[in-house]
């Protein structure tokens, strides 16, 4: 016995100092390869269309200095979007796991409905109900008898708020991730010890979620700042620009400017570093473990009448985040062009045709489906490793690993992905087989992008799980993967399934590695929606985003009644 | 003397490369060529059915493109056509990407920027053929030397107005029209990203000198990606006039049935093109120029006009639907291609201060 023990320690230490380097391999081929590219590229002052670059400086960095109402524009509507985006979700999750509304259930499924959408998609519609001069909202003020716009959705507020409500939702995802796997005992406690109920919720159970506050914050935070769509659509009518228009107008352009586009997108991740920094030294002060090894079923708080206005802020969050701006696609997508003034309108069945009859887009939709199944799987099993890695292994070098995973988020993907397609590239001459042009380089770029998502969700969860519960299983004579499978995998289900569907979501509505990387055989719908808009009509994008959130939500839907079938436990 | 020996030796080389470039190109035509249904080729079309397949990268749109290639292979059953649509910038850095990766996948080529295309002619990037339907394309509206990219469709850039804001008395007859103050905050353009909108800004600084942009950026423009954003803009009433308003995005709106003026401007329409190439190294060569040659000839034109409301550089051809000829147009056309290539960082870096981009 005590030679096998013996025997076992120095193999365990050994196994202890191979994880990291491990772990580190494979997302350094996944991450720090194309990164490699990246720093390189933000190094060329040369020829744009040489690589390896023949001139290397640094101009591109040195150029970012004339820039600082760009970076002072991405920072204000960053931040703003962040704090509105984290609000929303914080007070949804607390409405919609910690009391008992009428119709929670219900309410808990549409809430995840605005991440469906491309966030092309919300930005248009919002551009349709609060544009100034025509949008609806100040055609029906004008009726009212108002002077001027009443909303101008083509400012810097307007843009965050849209950001705001389709981000929203993601910290919602994450937040109620960690509400749910909360001990309902200590907020009993306070309450026997004669604490209100909103004392209770603001006292201790937003301490005890603060995990999950935190991984909420940052990725939101690290989203919004590569965010592209609602400042291109909403920021460039009002000369509102932001570190991705530049970025985008500096790839699309002929001679394309990629060294600066790469160095404002590496600074970036400085930024989200510096957040991450200070993550970890707020988390490193308290203990947040909630589920111990005393067993809880989450009793909600019923509130009788007072229940009313927090089933009226989820159903005004879905009207805004949701129900008006698909009203607003819906009506131009039956267009025969699109446009607000009512008296212009003509109605038609065409683009709904156009959609179905081109192959091309059906073609598109089920690949990026195939996709989002693909990598949802495999992603929220390495995200799962990784999670457990960074924050419960007792292994050195861990935290190199969070920030090695977090990079995709903080560098705008319409830069990234460029890092992307060069390192596929070059791997693919040393490959027996092709790679390049294939849904398999989707697949693998996808699952780098979508890391830090996976992360940031289960994190919370993770920070959550008593050590002592594991601790019991290996005492009471359980193998690690018997602890997993019995004690610490039931545990995450929340955060599982969670990081599950946001990657699956977020796989079909891809659009920045997808621009570099689908070829004529592997195309996807996100990059085919922006085509649309761009090239062909605003009618015909809307029927194809209504199209492509519809079949997501019904993929949804069944993926979530097999889960709950097979695992006879709601998702 | 040292001077003198140095330019007559470039001179040499020049003579050179010419002469070389000519070669390439003539030695990739035919003498017989083969007449198809509607137009002629080089290409050996048994080999280009053995191929099956031709990948065609473009910056066009792509419902339209899905319908020109549904076209080509109604023509070609035998032969599977795809493509893939990007921005201009990034086709060149997936193509140059692709080059330097020697992963080709692109066998023929249509952009509408003339530096990009000149540029990858410079690197080696077209496969040289001289299609035999270049015949019927008047000489600058080929490569130079031929054999390397045509004017597969001209882009037609004028004025259009919103009819229900600007009274028909009111409205622009010229480009200097366009200053009025009335389109102050209410006016929309192209940016620099677009190449017809480089065209339009060149053609007009030659035309009215600097001035003409400096009285321009008082209007406070909106600059957008596409001609979709500019007119839907236009039509919804938040803009009066679309500066560099494509013909083409005026025909489809109005084949739809949209309330929109379309200005051919007195002093003359400024046209951009696009430009139709096979790629060098292209997997499937043989169905590559069979393609080049369709795009060129009566049937490929046709379809780019039905599909894309383009107007064909040729002059036997109709004009796009519910549109004029090109004749019937007074045409700026860019006359100094060396001039106009040069001009590019400036245009860039004057036309982004306009539209608020830098």
């Amino acid at each position: 016995m005590n030679t096998t023990a013996e025997r076992r320690g120095p193999d365990r230490r050994l196994g202890r100092f191979l994880v990291v380097p491990g772990i580190l391999a494979t997302i350094g081929l996944l991450v720090i390869y194309p990164v490699f590219f990246l720093v390189t590229e933000s190094l060329n002052v040369g020829d744009a269309g040489t690589f390896p670059p023949d001139e290397l400086g640094f101009g591109n960095y040195q150029d970012m200095v004339s820039d600082t109402q760009v970076l002072w524009n991405t920072a204000f509507v960053a931040g703003l979007a962040t704090v509105m985006a984290v609000g929303f979700g914080l007070l949804l999750a607390w409405i919609l796991t910690r009391t008992a509304i009428p119709g929670r259930a219900r309410l808990e499924r549409l809430m995840e409905l605005p991440y469906y959408m491309t966030p092309l998609v919300g930005a248009l519609a919002w551009g349709v109900i609060a544009a100034p001069k025509t949008g609806l909202a100040n055609q029906l003020g004008r009726l009212l008898g108002t002077n001027g716009d009443v909303l101008n959705i083509y400012s810097a507020w307007g843009i965050a708020w849209v950001m705001a409500l389709f981000e929203g939702t993601v910290a919602f995802v994450m937040i109620s991730a960690a509400m749910k796997s909360m001990d309902p005992s200590m907020e009993e406690s306070a309450r026997v010890l004669g604490a209100g109920k909103f004392r209770v919720a603001l006292t201790v159970t937003l301490p005890m979620i603060l995990p999950g506050i935190v991984s909420a914050t940052i990725f939101v935070f690290a989203e919004m700042l590569s965010a592209f769509a609602a400042a291109f659509v909403l920021g460039i009518p009002s000369r509102f620009i932001v570190i991705t228009t530049v970025i985008w107008q500096s790839t699309s352009a002929y001679p394309p400017e990629y060294g600066r586009a790469a160095a404002m997108g590496l600074c970036l991740f400085v930024v989200l570093a510096v957040a991450i920094g200070l993550a970890r030294l707020v988390l490193r002060k308290g203990s947040y473990a909630t589920i111990t090894g005393k067993a809880f079923r989450p009793r909600p708080l019923r509130l009788g009448a007072r229940a009313w206005p927090l089933v009226t802020v989820c159903w005004a969050y879905l009207t805004f985040a949701v129900f008006l701006p698909m009203a607003a696609l819906l009506m131009t997508s039956f267009q025969k062009f699109a446009t607000v003034i009512v008296g212009d309108m003509h109605f038609t069945l065409d683009n709904y045709a156009s959609v179905f009859r081109q192959g091309a887009v059906a073609s598109a939709l089920t690949n990026s489906i195939v996709l989002g199944l693909g990598v949802a799987t495999v992603g929220s099993l390495l995200v799962g490793v990784l999670t457990w890695v960074i924050f419960r292994a007792r292994v050195p070098g861990r935290f190199l690993v969070e920030y090695v995973v977090m990079f995709p988020q903080a560098v705008p993907r319409l830069v990234f992905g460029l890092g992307l397609l060069w390192a596929w590239l070059w791997i693919g001459q040393a490959l027996p087989f092709t790679l390049y042009g294939t849904l398999w380089i989707l697949g693998l770029a996808y699952l780098t992008v979508l890391l830090p998502l996976g992360v940031r969700t289960l994190a919370g969860v993770v920070l959550q799980i008593d050590k002592s519960l594991e601790e019991c299983a290996r005492v009471c004579g359980a193998s690690w993967v018997h602890q997993m499978r019995t004690v610490t995998l039931p545990l995450l289900r929340p955060g599982i399934v969670a990081a599950w569907l946001l990657i699956f979501i977020s796989s079909v509505r891809e659009l920045g590695a997808s621009l570099f990387l689908m070829g004529p055989h592997s195309k996807v719908i996100g990059p085919a929606i922006v085509d649309a808009w761009l090239t062909a009509s605003s009618e015909l994008s809307a029927a194809m985003a209504l199209v492509q959130t519809g079949v997501v939500f019904i993929a949804v839907i069944f993926l979530l009644r097999v889960t709950r079938r097979y695992s006879g436990d709601p998702a | 003397m040292r001077q003198s020996f140095r330019a007559a030796v470039s001179m040499l080389a020049i003579g050179f490369a010419t002469v070389l470039g000519i070669t390439a190109a003539e030695a990739a035509s035919c003498p017989n060529p083969r007449q198809m249904d509607g137009f002629k080729t080089c290409a050996d079309v048994a080999k280009a059915e053995q191929e099956g397949e031709v990948v065609f990268y473009t910056t066009d749109p792509p419902q339209a493109t899905t319908e020109v290639m549904n076209d080509f292979m109604k023509a070609f059953p035998k032969i599977k056509a795809t493509f893939l649509r990007l921005q201009a910038g990034n086709l060149f850095q997936r193509l140059m990407s692709e080059r330097q990766a020697k992963t080709n996948v692109a066998d023929v080529m249509s952009i509408s920027e003339m530096t990009f295309a000149t540029d990858l002619q410079k690197r080696g990037g077209y496969m040289p053929y001289e299609s035999p339907e270049y015949a019927a394309y008047r000489k600058e509206y080929k490569s130079q030397p031929e054999g390397y990219f045509g004017w597969g469709t001209l882009i037609v850039a004028g004025l259009a107005y919103n009819p229900k804001l600007v009274p028909a008395n009111e409205a622009p007859k010229n480009w200097p029209d366009a200053l009025n103050a009335t389109f102050k905050d209410a006016v929309n353009t192209k940016l620099s990203t677009s190449g017809l909108q480089d065209a339009v800004w060149y053609k007009l600084r030659q035309l009215y000198g600097e001035d003409y942009w400096t009285k321009f950026a008082t209007l406070q423009p909106h600059g957008f990606d596409s001609y979709v954003q500019q007119f839907d803009r236009m039509v919804n009433g938040q803009d009066k006039l679309v500066h560099t308003a494509q013909y083409s995005a005026y025909l489809q709106l109005k084949a739809k049935g949209a309330e929109l003026e379309f200005v051919f401007p007195t002093d003359g329409v400024v046209v951009g093109q696009s430009l139709y190439g096979a790629v060098e190294g292209a997997p499937h060569p043989e169905a590559a120029k069979l393609m080049l040659d369709w795009f060129l000839g009566k049937p490929g034109q046709a379809s780019l006009q039905n599909h894309h409301y383009l107007s064909s550089p040729r002059t036997d051809m109709a004009p796009p639907p519910g549109g004029i000829p090109t004749g019937q147009m007074k045409v700026l056309l860019i006359d100094d291609w060396d001039a106009y290539l040069k001009s590019r960082p400036q245009f860039v870096r004057e036309w982004d201060k306009i539209t608020g981009m830098r």
